[in-house]
């Protein structure tokens, strides 16, 4: 098992500093007006040569890449341009961070509360009218635009409920909503995959064997179907919870949530370098280690995987 | 068995039809079926794919599909009528503890996800009452029974670290562990290879001595019926054609069913000449069968066949078939000349 851990998490490394390489070298491609943020058009171009010598970019890219690399390992991404000047990124991403992140989790926590126990009774009533009623609302959020209920949401729910139109981080009432918009599409898809993993199980053989040695339809659910049934959902889990902390554009401009959301967006139409290449790089890495926890997890539930030598083998 | 041993009926199947709901269609699977299943005994139900054999005894065990139900006729065990079981409560009271069954196949009948030992243990648990350190001894034991060498490690292990015949041995000790009287053997060596399924064979016959189980055997490969079985019991399209012991059905079947299916042994092939199989295809059972349903496919047929449905005909105390050729105005017919010389050659091996 740590052999396997550790062989992964080297992969794992490996492709995280091949991204932030990438990422590094995409961005001098991108023009260099971008570093001079409001001041280029005051500056002469001698200016602005010393300006940007001044910031490493004349130094030759290699030693530039051993500079960012330096200032990542310190947890320096640099300052922000355009978006807040001078402000360093790391605490302009702070900042948002904590409300997607808060958001996100108890999205999570929501959708795994409702759509997997829901995913499990359609399995169960298969064909009957819960599981006809559950799987039209999936229809219906896999069909329709999410813009159109959310929408839909902020501006009939608001009225009805007499609920506050726009986020407000003193009023816990106000978390509400967002928090159900956001929650919609994930209970759907818990409870889509969960219904057809559990259908799946249903239909093996050893549930025949088990039932024919008498096991209680009960026990059967709780101990045999649900658990191999739960085991798919495993792998992509970590990466679920992580990208919460990205946060939802439409739901963090529609109720005006100071979340990540459209900071990506922001700072690139501000030609804010910086703080792009600071975003990137989280992305990707919560992405690489959303992964990597999934392998994980899926290795320590599911005893098929083969650990260590030969690599993994189902 | 014995001809001397008093025979007690532990099982008895009476006048059973069993219908299937379709796409809006009934089928009926199985089309009045009597039947005894006698203590000690092993039976051997044989029969081509869809000839209902396996219904007949997924409806023992209260294992038909949704769609099936049961709408005639009785199935006793032990004064129930299981026929008329429908609460799981009901069928727990049966499943297991006193009819048991090793499926088909080993490759896809264990957890993939629970340790071989907790999953025998998991029937231990529910039919013997034991628990802790007494159900952990109790499954070496039932492992050791099954054939399985260095038992404490293997009780730890995973069914994908298991071959194919192997696996099967942890399904018959799956079986066993429930502590049955009744132990059906659902096609228990198809999946396996020949040499593995002599082994499995020899194995059940071991275990029904020591456990004094009642076994059914359902197959469609005589090979296994010859090793194993005392009575066999020929099905074709839903009903029970002929039934007697084992050497009155090998060596003097009288259905032209049964005649077609033992030609259609490899060993009966002649060299160079293409192996016997029987033409045409089972008839519809969406339908309404007319007479006996083999008549169609039988080149003996007579014209009653198409009317009536034959009763049976008494051909000794175990051995009885329905087929009019067996009706004292019907023309004699001979079985055709190879399969002839077979039961010849067949009760002269018996006689010594």
């Amino acid at each position: 098992m740590l052999g396997y851990v550790g062989k992964r998490l080297l992969q794992s490394v490996v492709t995280l500093l091949v991204i932030i390489t990438i990422v590094f070298l995409l961005l001098r491609l991108l023009p260099e007006e971008g570093y001079l943020g409001a001041a280029a058009d005051k500056m002469s171009p001698e200016q602005q040569e010393i300006y940007l010598t001044n910031l490493g970019l004349r130094d030759p890219i290699l030693v530039q890449l051993g500079n960012f690399y330096t200032d990542l390992i310190r947890g320096d991404l640099g300052k922000s341009i355009t978006y807040r000047t001078d402000v360093p990124v790391v605490d302009i991403i702070a900042d948002k961070i904590m409300y997607s992140l808060s958001f996100g989790l108890a999205a999570v926590a929501l959708s795994i509360l409702i759509g997997v126990p829901l995913g499990i009774l359609m399995a169960q009533m298969k064909g009957r009218w819960l599981d006809r009623l559950g799987t039209g609302y999936i229809v219906f959020i896999v069909a329709v635009p999410s813009m159109v209920y959310f929408l839909l949401i902020q501006v009939y729910i608001t009225d009805i409920f007499k609920l506050p139109l726009l986020f407000d981080s003193d009023k816990p009432i106000s978390w509400l909503l967002p928090l159900i918009s956001l929650a919609l599409g994930p209970i759907a898809s818990y409870a889509m995959w969960m219904r057809r993993y559990m259908v799946d199980e249903l239909n093996k053989d050893y549930i025949k064997l088990a039932r024919a040695k008498g096991v209680k339809e009960r026990t059967l659910m709780f101990s045999h179907v649900m658990r191999n049934a739960f085991i798919p959902l495993a792998q992509y889990l970590p990466a679920t919870i992580l990208f919460t902390i990205t946060g939802s554009i439409y739901i963090e401009s529609l109720y005006s949530i100071p979340g990540m959301g459209g900071l990506l967006v922001d700072a690139i139409q501000r030609q804010d370098n910086a703080v792009v290449q600071g975003l990137v790089l989280i992305f990707s890495s919560l992405g690489i280690i959303g992964l990597f926890l999934g392998d994980i997890a899926m290795a320590l539930v599911d005893p098929r995987i083969k650990l260590g030598r030969g690599g993994s083998v189902r | 068995m014995g001809e001397t041993q008093k025979k007690t009926k532990i099982l008895s199947i009476e006048n059973l039809v069993i219908k299937f709901k379709l796409r809006g269609q009934v089928l009926t699977a199985i089309r009045d079926i009597s039947l005894d299943l006698y203590k000690g005994e092993s039976l051997a139900i044989v029969g081509e794919s869809g000839s209902g054999k396996s219904v007949l005894v997924k409806s023992i065990m209260g294992l038909l599909d949704k769609n099936g139900y049961i709408d005639q006729g009785k199935i006793l065990y032990n004064d129930n009528d299981l026929a008329h079981f429908s609460t799981e409560k009901d069928w727990l009271k049966i499943r297991g503890k006193e009819i048991a069954m090793v499926t088909q196949d080993p490759m896809t009948s264990l957890n993939p996800l629970k340790t071989i030992g907790k999953q025998i243990e998991e029937a231990v648990v529910l039919h013997q009452g034991l628990t802790g350190k007494d159900a952990y001894e109790k499954v070496l034991q039932l492992l050791r029974d099954v054939g399985i060498h260095d038992v404490e490690k293997r009780y730890k292990q995973y069914p994908h670290e298991f071959s194919g015949g192997m696996r099967q041995r942890i399904v018959i000790a799956i079986a066993i562990a429930c502590n049955p009287k009744v132990l059906i053997c659902d096609e228990p060596t198809t999946a396996l290879d020949v040499t593995i399924q002599a082994q499995i064979l020899q194995l059940l016959k071991n275990l029904q001595e020591k456990y004094l189980l009642t076994t059914i055997y359902i197959t469609h490969d005589l090979g296994v019926v010859a090793k194993v079985a005392d009575r066999i019991a020929v099905m074709y399209a839903g009903d029970i054609i002929e039934y007697g012991k084992t050497d009155e059905i090998f060596f003097n079947a009288k259905h032209p069913y049964t005649w077609a299916l033992i030609s259609s042994l490899p060993q009966l092939g002649v060299k160079g000449q293409e192996l016997y199989s029987i033409k045409g295809t089972p008839p519809n059972l969406f339908k309404e069968i007319q007479g006996d349903a083999f008549a169609p496919r039988n080149p003996y047929a007579l014209k009653i066949d198409f009317v009536e449905r034959p009763p049976y005909f008494k051909l000794s105390e175990t051995h009885f078939a329905k087929t009019w050729l067996l009706h004292p105005n019907a023309p004699t017919v001979e079985p055709p000349e190879t399969l002839k010389k077979f039961f010849e050659e067949g009760r002269e091996y018996a006689n010594g």
